[in-house]
């Protein structure tokens, strides 16, 4: 743990360890002429158990930073560390194993397996670490999410909002540390988006979870601890204890 | 995993019932296949028999075996190829399920353990089925060999109960093998691909389909020059093995030429529709390369092996016109060779008569190894009066007694001076050789000297100053025609043959690359229901996008009949070379015909499946599949 605090951003203003870490990271895609900054020398810190929004217009490169936060995507050069581990090089079994214990997805078009039911999506992750989830954590879990009496229904027979609640199940059987969350709002109406946000929150408030959220949406990005703004692969602004009104006016004067 | 692999299976079952019927009907043919041919091989002949009927029901059987040997060998070269690449196709469809896998936490091992579990399972239920279908294909087989005549009758072939073992194993370990390839790609799927839509940046062209292709093109050179050197009976069963590596290696860079194919088709295909036909034409290369494997085989099979036979038929057409030097040809029950002479204006006679004997090869440890064959006792005189013919070695008038003159194109490298052990009825046990024949396409391979005549049926060979007068003089002795007519018959009858050869060989396998080629186009369709609906809500009506599929598939037909046709064409020229060293005749005969009714029957086929399932497939309302994804 005194690794990660020297290594810490200078620009963190939180005294808590930092869940997940980029160091000067950039990003490039193609290559000479048709090469894209999509992230420019980033630096940033997820603080634990705190849940951060990120902002920007379309191309400001908010998922390729969840992407390579996440350790989904290889960053051009720069380091990312992930709950006092350094990803940047890690292998594939090495990244495997950290997306079966330390992190969790959700993303805005829910990628459940279609073929299986409610209860079989969640329990999919533990499955897949060698472990037979007790069926009673895995009904606890999506009690949790309200979904107690869906367990055998499978996502086509489920609406937006309870495949998206189906995924945050099985986001949080694992327990992870740090969720990632790719406008996790975006396909749902105000009332599911609403339960959704109440959700992820609980993640932070019960279990010291950290999540990292892209999102478009003021509403959602009001409901977390605070919101990073991106424009053109930089961070160019932050916001503490964030409302939708200052969450909105930022935005307006950023994308003007 | 097992019961993971099970859910897939009841989700996506489009895929997999096409995979499971290819398995089947692959296990069927060639469990069929191979039981056809132990029961030939194992066939006792009834005892009892003259020994004449004993040994032309004996023969009958030799030759149903080796044809049956190269119908297993077809058999099992198109089940593999079909389902390796059904196998490979429905893993490819899955890329997004697999990366969310991933996302899941799945390791790449256990992405490939998924894929070979359901291989496994696809393969256990295809075997149990196709154990099953084998049993009415082999009645069918058994049918069709016998109506052309190449099984004595009353054959049939029986059921083994160690075949069991071979189905399932060929049916699993195919199905597996299949996977085996796919799934160390699909294990190499990323998981931020569940994340975006089209693995489109996925090379198809990897580095092992080059090295396939190349190692199995370099191989069919090999073996088409091959056919120029070994020539005679081993042209056609190593011009067939030619046709099975040339299609490999196009299957292979198939992805590479696919989008080449699809240029042309750009400036065909104008208008909006054609539009959008090409664009998926070259952004679908994988799936385009998988419906055109199934056409590209028939074809290469059908067109190359019709070539193959008929550039036989038509060299030994031309060989026998060019090397005869006689008019009439008499046939007879018996022998009548003085009456023949004594007609006034006979000027040679050449008296020919067929003997069935066995030729014994030395095999080494096994010692002697008898073999029936056919060889033509004519009179050397006669025979070199009526017949252009110059012996490479030897001398053909030394061909009297216990000898035997042979053709290098009669397997067994003999010499002049050697001993050939025979089994003749009421004949030597060894035979000398004092002449070598030049290489020959049409026969006879053997000529035995006039001693080892027996009675029975005679053909004369006779040229004569006024054939008109001779033919009415020779009428009252048998059968007479014209030597034109004479070779006109044997033509035809060579030509029937050959069809009817290869109707035996690739009857079945035609009717499974048909249904292969539907099952290809379903599959492909299964997956792009979404897409089809996008274009819908993008303005196109039902009918437009139906018309568009209709359109690519065309043109995946089109790709299929243009690789089948070039790995024709490479055994079509193996051939005309072959034969051109042998005999010096420059031949090639192309089957329009019969090439015309495979496209148009794969055309109709690929339509009728392609506009059925992008109907079906645009049956529910657009936007509701626009607005649902998963």
């Amino acid at each position: 743990m005194e690794t990660q605090a020297t290594h810490r951003p200078l620009d963190a203003p939180e005294t808590t360890p930092s869940a997940v870490e980029l160091h000067g990271v950039t990003r490039v895609y193609g290559t000479r002429t048709a090469a894209v900054r999509a992230l420019d020398n980033v630096d940033i810190g997820f603080p634990a158990g705190s849940w951060t929004a990120v902002m920007g217009p379309s191309g400001s490169g908010k998922s390729t930073l969840l992407h390579c936060a996440a350790g989904l995507e290889r960053v051009t050069s720069g380091r990312v560390r992930v709950a006092g581990q350094d990803i940047t090089d890690a292998s594939d079994a090495e990244l495997t194993r950290l997306r079966r214990t330390v992190l969790g997805f959700v993303f805005q078009s829910f990628n459940l397996i279609g073929s299986l039911t409610a209860e079989q999506n969640v329990a999919m992750p533990l499955r897949l670490a060698g472990q037979r989830p007790p069926r009673k954590v895995v009904r606890e879990v999506l009690a949790s999410v309200g979904l107690a009496d869906r367990a055998r229904h499978r996502p086509g027979e489920l609406s937006g909002g309870q495949q998206q609640r189906v995924a945050i199940a099985r986001a949080m059987v694992t327990r992870p540390a740090v969720l990632f969350a790719d406008e996790p709002t975006g396909a749902l109406d105000t009332k599911s988006a609403r339960t959704v946000l109440r959700m992820l929150r609980g993640m932070v408030e019960g279990s010291g979870q950290t999540i990292v959220m892209v999102t478009h949406d003021p509403a959602a990005a009001a409901a977390a601890d605070r919101v990073v703004f991106l424009g053109d692969g930089r961070v160019v602004d932050r916001l503490d204890r964030p409302t939708v009104r200052l969450v909105a006016d930022r935005l307006a004067r950023w994308e003007e | 995993m097992l019961r993971m692999s099970w859910s897939t299976f009841r989700d996506r079952w489009q895929v997999f019932v096409g995979a499971i019927l290819s398995v089947c009907l692959g296990v069927a043919l060639v469990q069929s296949s191979l039981l056809t041919l132990v029961s030939a091989a194992t066939a006792s002949v009834p005892p009892g028999l003259p020994p004449e009927q004993e040994r032309a029901i004996r023969d009958g059987y030799v030759g149903a075996i080796s044809l049956l040997g190269m119908t297993l060998g077809l058999a099992v070269f198109v089940a593999v190829f079909v389902v390796s690449s059904t196998f490979a196709f429905t893993v490819a469809q899955r890329r997004r399920d697999l990366a969310l896998l991933r996302l899941t936490g799945a390791g790449r091992r256990q992405v490939r353990t998924l894929l070979v579990g359901e291989a496994l399972l696809l393969g256990v239920l295809g075997s149990a089925f196709g154990v099953l279908a084998g049993l009415p294909v082999m009645r069918l087989q058994g049918a069709m060999l016998d109506s052309f005549g190449f099984v004595p009758p009353g054959f049939t072939g029986q059921w083994r109960s160690w075949i069991l073992g071979v189905s399932a194993g060929v049916g699993i370990g195919v199905a597996v093998l299949g996977v085996l390839a796919a799934s160390r790609r699909a294990a190499k799927v990323r998981p931020l691909e569940a994340l975006r839509d089209v693995g489109a940046a996925t090379r198809v062209m990897t580095a092992s389909r080059w090295v396939v292709g190349a190692i199995f093109f370099a191989g069919s050179i090999a073996m088409l020059v091959l056919v120029a050197t070994v020539g005679g009976e081993a042209a056609l069963p190593l011009s067939i093995c030619a046709s099975f590596t040339l299609v490999t290696a196009f299957a292979a860079v198939a992805p590479l030429i696919v989008p080449l194919v699809a240029v042309p088709f750009g400036l065909l295909f104008r208008g909006r529709l054609g539009v959008l036909a090409h664009a998926n034409l070259r952004t679908g290369v994988r799936r385009s390369a998988s419906t055109a494997a199934p056409i590209m085989v028939l074809v290469a099979f059908v067109v190359g092996m019709a070539g193959t036979t008929g550039t036989m038929t038509e060299a030994g057409r031309q060989e026998i016109s060019r090397d005869l030097r006689a008019d009439l040809v008499l046939t007879t029950d018996r022998p009548v060779r003085d009456q023949v002479a004594a007609v006034p204006g006979v000027e040679a006679v050449s008296e020919e008569a067929q003997v069935s004997f066995d030729l014994g090869q030395d095999e080494g440890e096994d010692g002697l190894v008898f073999e029936p064959t056919n060889g033509l006792a004519v009179d050397p005189a006669g025979y070199a009066a009526t017949h252009r013919m110059v012996v490479t070695a030897g001398d053909l008038a030394d061909l009297h007694g216990a000898s035997v003159a042979v053709s290098p194109s009669e397997s067994g490298g003999w010499r002049v001076g050697d001993m050939m052990p025979v089994r003749l009825d009421g004949g030597p046990d060894q035979l000398r050789v004092v002449a070598l024949l030049p290489e020959t396409v049409a026969g006879p391979y053997i000529l035995l000297s006039p001693d080892l005549m027996r009675d029975g049926p005679r053909r004369y060979v006779v040229r004569a100053a006024d054939p008109a007068a001779v033919a009415t003089g020779l009428a009252r002795l048998g059968q007479v025609t014209t030597t034109a007519q004479w070779i006109d018959a044997y033509a035809d009858d060579q030509q029937k043959m050959s069809v009817d050869i290869m109707v035996a060989l690739l009857g079945m396998a035609m009717v499974y690359t048909l249904i292969a080629m539907v099952n290809a186009v379903v599959i492909a369709a299964s997956d792009r229901r979404a897409e089809f609906a996008a274009a819908r809500v993008t303005g196109l009506t039902r009918g437009q996008v139906v018309g568009a599929a209709l359109a690519e598939s065309l043109a995946v037909v089109a790709i299929g009949v243009l690789l089948g046709v070039l790995a024709a064409t490479g055994t079509l020229i193996g051939m005309a070379f072959a034969v051109r060293d042998m005999i010096g005749i420059s031949v090639a005969s192309v089957p329009w015909a019969l090439g015309s009714a495979v496209v148009a029957i794969a055309v109709v086929v690929v339509a009728t499946a392609s506009v059925l399932t992008t109907l079906s497939a645009t049956r529910t309302p657009a936007i509701r599949l626009v607005a649902a994804r998963d």
